[in-house]
């Protein structure tokens, strides 16, 4: 039984990637996890499957350094989407960033629930799990 | 008789009569006297004269009088005697000894004419004189006075004049005042004040004076016009005090303050580096570092060999990777470090022959044009390493994001403006969302393009080679269309920030 069916990981960095969805895996608490290596790729997936409900996500680990379209720029975008009444997704900025003032931004942002700083553990997964 | 009837009715009307004998007593007062000392004729005869007396004259005043008039001789003089009430009055005053057959007097005769109003009014003038010499001796010894006539020559200087001006009062008096003019302040300035103390009004003003010695001091002045009697001056006095020491400290001040802004904005750009520093260290290096210690502690927790060998093939290559920023990271900083690198005279068509034989493969492969035109400003001041970086960087950033549905064209010109050159680099390739990626265009491992190449570094390190040697570099572009970066070479000597 699985407490989160559909995940996406929005993430540059292959190898965090390939260890994040290791540890994912081992909790058995995630069911499908997507992947997109900016916030441009994930932007337009959740544009075109609006009227999917099934196909997105419930929670996002966003990464904020990034190609193309970084987290804060796609933060701007999925604003616009106005995603409220079709999916309630939860946001967790997930950064290697340790700068109090990227932490004070992220908390402004009414979209982002957490800021969580990398590594993302299996005990740090557990909790959001608890959280939701 | 009668005509002496008439006189003594005159006298009695006119003047303050009294007739003492020759002890003194009063025998006699007119109503004048009782008037004048409030006293009635029944409490004067009979009293010693002294009744009267105010205590005011010295004895030897009194002595003399007595004196004069015991030898039968007249005395006249001016007397202050006291009233009734207290109050004193001045009384002009002729005392005549009526004398007897022997010679001597048997009584005296005191016609005194009321003087106290004059008297009062000299006792004024004296005050107001000690006062206006009271005045002037203040002014004196605390100002810088000058008396000039109404063509502006120097008629009158007080020692301070001459303590500040070094000139002594001689060399002055005669003098145009223009002799102390510095030459400091504007021609309106002088001639405000001018018309102003011309028109019989008074000015007010700094001014830099300048001492005999050459030497320059700042006095707070104020120019009073004397009118004459039909209000045109006749004479200016002028009344400065020295504030030399109070203009050299807002100099000071202002030099301080000019000073203090400039330290600031160092600061700021220092700070900013530094804001820039810590997020590089804590995206680009904690990111890799945190990456090594996960892939570790996976292979210290893997059971499988299959895993233990994926996740170790993993550790290699972001190693590298740190150690790629690690040292980028290095040269950046040696780049803000090296202050003693210098400008030297370059041409740009030189450099641009140089970096271009690095790029034949490329320019040959993707068919490329590249122009030039220095025709405008063919030689800056610039280090060539620096120099070198910016033109690879460019061209090689135009070559890699050129467009696929066109050859790449390169268009490299430059311009003088006032003073510094300015370098622009155009080409027709893929072209950068500013809207998107103004803020990280220069910024370390910020990419816009999926490309393999695409690292990141290249803006950043000639963005810090450029500011180092106080330039600037800037983007316009077009998604879709091309790019232009522009340099901006300051062609003077380092100046570190």
């Amino acid at each position: 039984m699985n407490s989160i069916k559909n995940l996406t990981l929005i993430d540059d960095d292959e190898v965090f990637v390939y260890l994040t969805r290791k540890t994912l895996k081992k909790t058995n608490l995630v069911g499908q996890v997507r992947v997109f290596e900016n916030g441009l790729d994930a932007l337009n997936f959740i544009k075109t499957n609006l009227d999917r409900k099934e196909e997105l996500p419930e929670v996002i680990f966003l990464d904020l350094s990034m190609p193309i379209m970084d987290g804060w720029q796609f933060l701007q975008e999925y604003r616009q989407l106005k995603l409220g009444p079709v999916k309630n997704i939860t946001i967790y900025i997930c950064s290697s960033s340790i700068s109090p003032d990227d932490v004070a931004r992220a908390k402004a942002i009414n979209e982002v629930s957490d800021f969580i700083f990398k590594p993302i553990t299996s005990q740090k997964l557990l909790d959001i799990v608890d959280s939701l | 008789m009668e005509k002496i009837a008439d006189y003594m009715y005159a006298l009695d009307e006119s003047a303050i009569v009294a007739i003492t004998d020759q002890k003194g007593l009063i025998t006699h007062v007119n109503d004048n006297f009782c008037k004048i000392s409030k006293y009635s004729r029944k409490e004067l005869i009979g009293q010693d004269h002294r009744i009267i007396n105010s205590g005011y004259h010295p004895e030897s005043f009194i002595r003399n009088l007595w004196t004069t008039i015991a030898n039968g001789k007249v005395w006249k003089g001016e007397i202050k005697n006291k009233a009734k009430d207290g109050t004193y009055y001045w009384v002009d005053t002729t005392i005549v000894p009526f004398l007897s057959s022997d010679g001597k007097p048997y009584q005296y005769v005191a016609i005194r004419f009321d003087i106290t109003g004059r008297k009062k009014g000299e006792e004024d003038l004296n005050k107001s004189l000690k006062e206006i010499s009271d005045y002037k001796y203040a002014l004196d010894v605390s100002a810088i006075v000058a008396i000039t006539d109404q063509k502006g020559t120097i008629r009158h200087v007080n020692e301070n004049f001459c303590n500040i001006s070094k000139y002594s009062a001689e060399e002055l008096i005669g003098q145009d005042h223009r002799i102390i003019n510095s030459g400091y302040h504007p021609k309106a300035y002088i001639g405000e004040l001018w018309t102003t103390i011309a028109n019989g009004r008074v000015w007010k003003g700094e001014l830099k004076n300048k001492a005999k010695d050459g030497t320059y001091y700042w006095v707070d002045t104020t120019i009073v016009p004397f009118l004459k009697a039909d209000g045109k001056p006749y004479q200016y006095v002028a009344i400065r005090s020295d504030i030399t020491e109070r203009k050299k400290g807002e100099e000071h001040i202002k030099k301080i303050n000019h000073q203090a802004i400039e330290h600031g904005k160092a600061l700021e750009f220092k700070n900013r580096q530094l804001v820039d520093f810590c997020n590089i260290v804590s995206h680009n290096l904690r990111g890799p570092l945190i990456n090594i210690s996960m892939l570790i502690d996976y292979l210290e927790e893997s059971e499988s060999e299959e895993e233990k060998n994926e996740v170790q093939a993993k550790i290699k290559p972001v190693v590298n990777h740190l150690m790629e920023v690690f040292n980028e990271l290095v040269e950046s900083i040696q780049v803000k470090q090296d202050t003693a690198i210098e400008g030297e005279k370059l041409y740009l068509d030189n450099c641009l022959e140089k970096v271009l034989v690095g790029f034949e493969t490329e320019i040959k492969e993707f068919q490329a044009e590249v122009k030039a035109d220095f025709s405008e400003a063919p030689v800056v001041f610039f280090p060539q390493k620096y120099l070198v970086s910016i033109f690879t960087n460019l061209i090689g950033n135009a070559l890699k994001y050129r467009s696929p549905d066109r050859s790449p064209e390169i268009y490299i010109e430059s311009s003088s403006v006032s003073g510094a050159t300015l370098l622009s680099f155009s080409d027709n390739g893929l072209g950068i969302d500013l809207n998107l990626h103004q803020q990280h265009l220069f910024k370390i491992r910020k990419t816009f393009h999926k490309h393999p190449d695409a690292k990141g570094f290249g803006l950043f390190m000639i963005k810090t080679q450029i500011e180092a040697m106080g330039g600037d570099i800037w983007a316009k572009s077009q998604p879709g269309k091309g790019s232009t970066f522009f340099v901006k070479i300051k062609n003077e000597k380092h100046e570190q920030h």
